[in-house]
Order: C-alpha cells, then structure tokens, then sequence
C-alpha cells in the first residue's frame, strides 16, 4: 500500500510540474470568468447560461487534463526506460498501474476543486460588480451601428472590480456558502463528474499501456464520446426494433452489434447532472451512479493490470 | 555459491501481424521470428565479478531484462539466490542499472533517491541516512537538490549508480555501466565495481568495452548472436593461449640478421635494435641462446599473451557460423 502512494504521490508530482496542466487549467479558468461577460449578451436566463457554461468547463477541462497529462504519463515511463528500474524494485506490477491510476485521479480532483471554487467565486460575485463596468468590458455599438470592442484597459478594471468585489464577499459568506442550496447543486454536478472522470482516466490509463499516446488520446476521447451518447444509441435502436425497422440499422445483426456495443462502452450520460442543478430544485442523490461509475472504473483498471501483468518491456 | 543460474533460457521475438498473448493462451498470425536468446545455461557464483560480453545485439541486455522480470522468457527458466524471477524477497535484494538510464527530469536528485527508497519498503529515517551516504558514495553530494534535468551524463549514470545501490544489494546488475561514459568516469565507475566485489557483492555486468572488462572481471561469459560461446575464468580462458614470444636485440650481426628472417614469423629492425616473433616456445628459447652467446646483447624476451580483445574476436570468428 506504502508502495502504491509513493508511485501515486511521484505520479502527481510530475503531473504539477508539467506545463501542459496549466496552460489547461488557465484555459479554463478565463472562460469561466468570461462567462459573466458572455451571459450579458443573452437576453434571457442569464444565470442558467453562466451555470450551463461554467459547469460544462469544469466537466470538459477535467477530461482534456485526463487525456492530455494522463496518457503521457504512463507511456512516457516505458517510452523512456523509467519503468525499467521501477519494475525490478520490490513491486508487483499491480502496484504500478494502481499508483499510476492513483496519481494521475489526484491530479485531476485537484484540478477540479480548483476549478470549481474558481466557478462558485465567479457565480456569486459577478452581479456584484457595477453595470457600467461590465457594459464597458462588453464593449458598445457606435452611433454607426459598428461595434466597438472594449479596450484591454476596460476588460481588465472589470475583471480586477470583480476580483476585489468577490474577495470581500468571499470572507464574508464563507460559512453561509457550504449550507446554499445552489452550492450543493454546483458540488453535487461536479461530484458525479468525478465519478464519470474516473471511468475515463481508467481507460486512458488502459489504452496507454497497450499503444502510443496519439492512438491512446484518440480512443479515450472517443470511448468518452460513445459513453455520452450510448444511451440514447440504445434508445434509438431498441424504438426502430420496436417498429419493426431495423432495415435502417442495416438489419438484425447489425443491430444487435450496435446494442451490445453500446451496452459495452460505459453509460457516462448517467453522471451528467447539469440539467437538474441548472433547471431543476435540487439534484436528487442517484445510487445507480455512485455505483456503476465505482464498479466500471475498478473493471477497467483491472483490465489494465491484466494486460500489464503480462507485457514484456522491450 | 551460485547467486544466478539459468537453464535453457531462451527469448523468441515474434514479430507478430497480428498478436494477442495472454499466459498460455495465444491467438497469433506469425510474423518473422527473431531469437534474442539461445538456450543460455549460466552459473554465476556469490562474490564475484561476472561479466556478459558481446557485441552490440548479442543478447546481453535481453539476459538481464528476463532477469529483472522485465521480460518474459520464452523457454526455460532462471533463479536468482535460488528462487524463481520475480519474487519480491529476492528483487529487495538486487540492484539493478539499466543502458543509457534516463530518469525523471522533473525530480531533484534527493527527490528521486527518496523515491526508489520508498518503493524498497524503507522506513524514512533509514532512506534519510542511506541517501546522503549514497550521494556521498557516487560523488553527488553538491547536486542533490538539483533537478535531474541538469545532470550530465556522467551524472546520470552514477545517480542510477545510486539508485541501484540503496537498498544494499546482494547482487548487482549492470547493464552497460561504461558506456558513454568519458576516461575519468569510467575508472571511477571501474574503482566502484571493484569496492562493492570488496563489500562481499555479486556484481554482473554487461559490456563490449573489452579493456574495461579485463580489468575488473573473475569470469566471463561471452555471447555472441544470442548463444553463449565460451565462459570462464579470464586467467584460464587467456593464459591457456601464449600467442607469441617477442624477442628483441640489439646490434645483431648481420648474417644472424638473415637466419632469422627465414625462420620467424615476423622481423621488425628499428636501428641497431632487432625485434622478432615466434609463435613455438622452442624456437624462442633457441633463438635467445644463439642471441647470448653472440655478441649482440638481448634487450628483452616476452612472451605474449593474447589479449581479450584477440580472444573475443577469435572465439567469435570461430563459434558464429
């Protein structure tokens, strides 16, 4: 167990040191605090814009920071002969994959708590900062009917107005905050994106032991892209079956193909609460989720081991 | 005692088109087979100083990767201390330095020493002491909080040094510890070999660095295209084998001067000093009575052993067809 926490504690110390997390992460951050701007061009829902936008930031960011630091840091070590000294230590290769998988999950938890106390700072405050400020970092249409960007002066007084105003009511409303019922929604939303983060980076860490970090890169994002829409895949075909269609889907073999595989590749739409915390009262507490994302993710990692157990390091 | 054995080990690379292996089950269309190993049988006794040579491809990194359970054998097996691989009592008493090491750049030295610490199970106070006596050890002591990413190679290669040495090893595997490495570094590298034979440790090493390895060796073993070709004790393998007896002379008369240019292998004349070669010791010793009841005066009489170098190139000459 020591073991496995000096693996997974080295992994997230390489992972911190590389730059490619922070030019994510900043990435993520200016489009959240762009969202306030953003959303003042909307007419309506402005709240629901900026929660839709922040939220789907945190959940997209958290997937490139798994793909792009995640797969370099498995490959990296056989690319490189690390793992040559690492494997002839007293460890099994069990170990390995599980600190590996360990580390790399920390690196992006962290990312994401980040990233989140970034968002509730940017959603509470930014009604806080005067109208003007903001119109100007909008920028205006001229008399002309031409539109004037806002100067790089003016879009830096609101994001420094905001930034102060936001600091001061962070100290105030620490405490309140925890117990806000729109605070649960934000944590809960994130929460169950952890739980779909896991099952990702437990397929990024598969791929990576098996091939290159492109082909590896290209295969999570799809298995992420298949896991989002499985279920509706599922749906679709099951509906055309019951109508007697499945001509459409290339007939019976065809079809149950697309069944099985959509049963196969994870269900990831189940972790998606964003409508319920943006539309709904409160996001109701799905065991299911909790589980599934627990029991998918062991399975995948422990598909990684198998492979691993056996690999021959050339 | 012998600390490594191996029977019949062998290493098939199958270059596969397509290939899935998992334990025995296999699902294969077979591409073209590449045998890294042959059948190697290998005894190498506690204590000593056992080296692999061959040239480059001859399957000595290939020996010591299927003993650091990095790669699987295709057939036959191997022990270490009398074990099987892969037995975590037995890897906490290896060290092991792999060709060309590169390790985490990101990682002060200090940072990574603590780090292979960790993953022999040392408690902290221990891997605290061990370190700076490593570091002291392997001359590091200035760069420890330097990243890695700023060593040199030499650097590089006595930090992997390091790293191989933490856990106090029984049994050190080398893998090319001399290459790339300039003059200087290679006999500090040579000085620490000797010390740790000293300390009472096994040490194997691989190498194509002949000279390097005459030096410091009690056997070894010589691998060429993937088969064991000779191996023993380098006194035994060499002295075995007088190449020549070196005869030189100096103000040699000259009708003397025409005897032996008919009867030697080679007359070198440099001056007023004569040199000569015979390969029978009969000859020689002839050769040199004549010499001192001449008056020409006999400057010296060498016999000349072959060096490892001429073996290598002999044994492989002969036994890679």
């Amino acid at each position: 167990m020591l073991k496995i926490l000096a693996i997974a504690r080295n992994t997230f110390k390489e992972a911190v040191r590389n730059r490619i997390l922070y030019i994510l992460l900043i990435f993520a951050l200016l489009i959240m605090a762009s969202s306030g701007v953003i959303s003042d061009l909307t007419i309506a829902a402005k709240d629901k814009l900026i929660k839709d936008l922040g939220l789907a930031s945190i959940s997209f960011f958290g997937l490139l920071i798994a793909v792009f630091v995640g797969i370099g840091l498995v490959y990296n070590e056989m690319d490189k002969k690390t793992i040559y000294t690492i494997i002839s230590k007293p460890i099994d290769r069990y170990q390995f994959v599980l600190g590996k998988y360990g580390g790399l999950l920390l690196t992006v938890y962290v990312m994401m708590l980040i990233m989140t106390a970034f968002f509730l700072f940017v959603i509470y405050f930014q009604d806080l900062v005067s109208d003007e400020t903001v119109s100007a970092a909008i920028g205006k249409i001229s008399e002309q009917g031409i539109y004037q960007a806002p100067t790089v002066a003016q879009y830096g007084m609101y994001l420094i107005q905001s930034f102060f105003v936001a600091t001061g009511r962070t100290m105030g409303t620490l405490l309140q905050l925890y117990h806000s019922p729109l605070t649960a929604n934000i944590l809960a939303v994130v929460g169950y994106s952890c739980l779909e983060l896991a099952i990702i980076t437990a397929f990024a860490i598969l791929y990576s032991t098996v091939s290159s970090p492109t082909l590896s890169a290209i295969f999570t994002v799809l298995t992420f892209i298949i896991g989002r829409m499985s279920e509706d895949i599922i749906r679709y075909a099951w509906r055309l079956n019951e109508k007697g269609l499945t001509v459409a889907l290339g007939g019976k073999l065809k079809y149950w193909f697309v069944v099985a595989a959509a049963h196969v590749s994870p269900n990831l739409e189940l972790f998606n609460k964003r409508s319920e915390a943006i539309y709904k009262e409160e996001v109701p507490w799905d065991g299911l989720a909790v589980y599934y994302g627990i029991v998918y993710s062991a399975m995948i990692i422990l598909l990684a081991i198998i492979v691993f157990r056996r690999r021959n390091f050339k | 005692m012998a600390i490594v054995e191996t029977t019949d080990l062998t290493k098939v690379y199958v270059q596969d088109v397509i290939g899935v292996e998992y334990g025995r089950i296999k699902i294969r269309l077979k591409g073209r087979r590449v045998a890294a190993l042959q059948e190697l049988n290998l005894t190498v006794n506690e204590g000593e100083i056992f080296g692999l040579l061959g040239p480059n491809g001859a399957g000595k990194t290939t020996a010591i990767k299927i003993f650091m359970g990095l790669i699987f054998p295709t057939e036959g097996n191997a022990r270490i201390m009398g074990k099987p691989l892969g037995d975590r009592r037995v890897k906490a008493q290896i060290g092991f330095l792999p060709e060309n090491p590169y390790f985490y750049d990101y990682l002060k030295g200090w940072e990574f020493l603590d780090y292979y610490g960790q993953l022999y199970g040392m408690a902290r106070k221990t891997r605290r002491a061990k370190i700076d006596e490593i570091l002291e050890m392997v001359g590091l002591t200035h760069a420890a909080n330097l990243p890695l990413r700023g060593y040199s190679k030499g650097m590089l290669q006595r930090i992997g040094l390091g790293q191989a040495l933490l856990n106090d090893p029984r049994i050190v595997f080398l893998d090319e510890p001399q290459s790339g490495l300039d003059p200087f570094g290679r006999k500090e590298m040579r000085d620490i070999i000797l010390n740790l034979k000293e300390e009472g440790k096994t040490v194997f090493f691989s190498s194509h660095i002949l000279s390097d390895a005459e030096m410091i060796c009690d056997r070894v073993g010589i691998l060429y295209k993937g088969k064991l070709i000779n191996v023993g004790y380098l006194r035994d393998l060499l002295s075995a084998q007088i190449k020549e007896y070196e005869i030189v002379a100096s103000n040699l008369q000259e009708e003397m001067l025409k005897d032996l240019e008919g009867k030697c292998e080679r007359v070198i004349v440099r001056k007023q000093d004569v040199m000569v070669c015979v390969r029978q010791k009969a000859d020689a010793e002839k050769i040199v009575r004549t010499i001192l009841a001449s008056p020409a005066q006999l400057v010296s009489y060498i016999p000349r052993q072959e060096t490892l170098e001429e073996y290598f190139i002999r044994q492989i000459e002969g036994g890679g067809q």
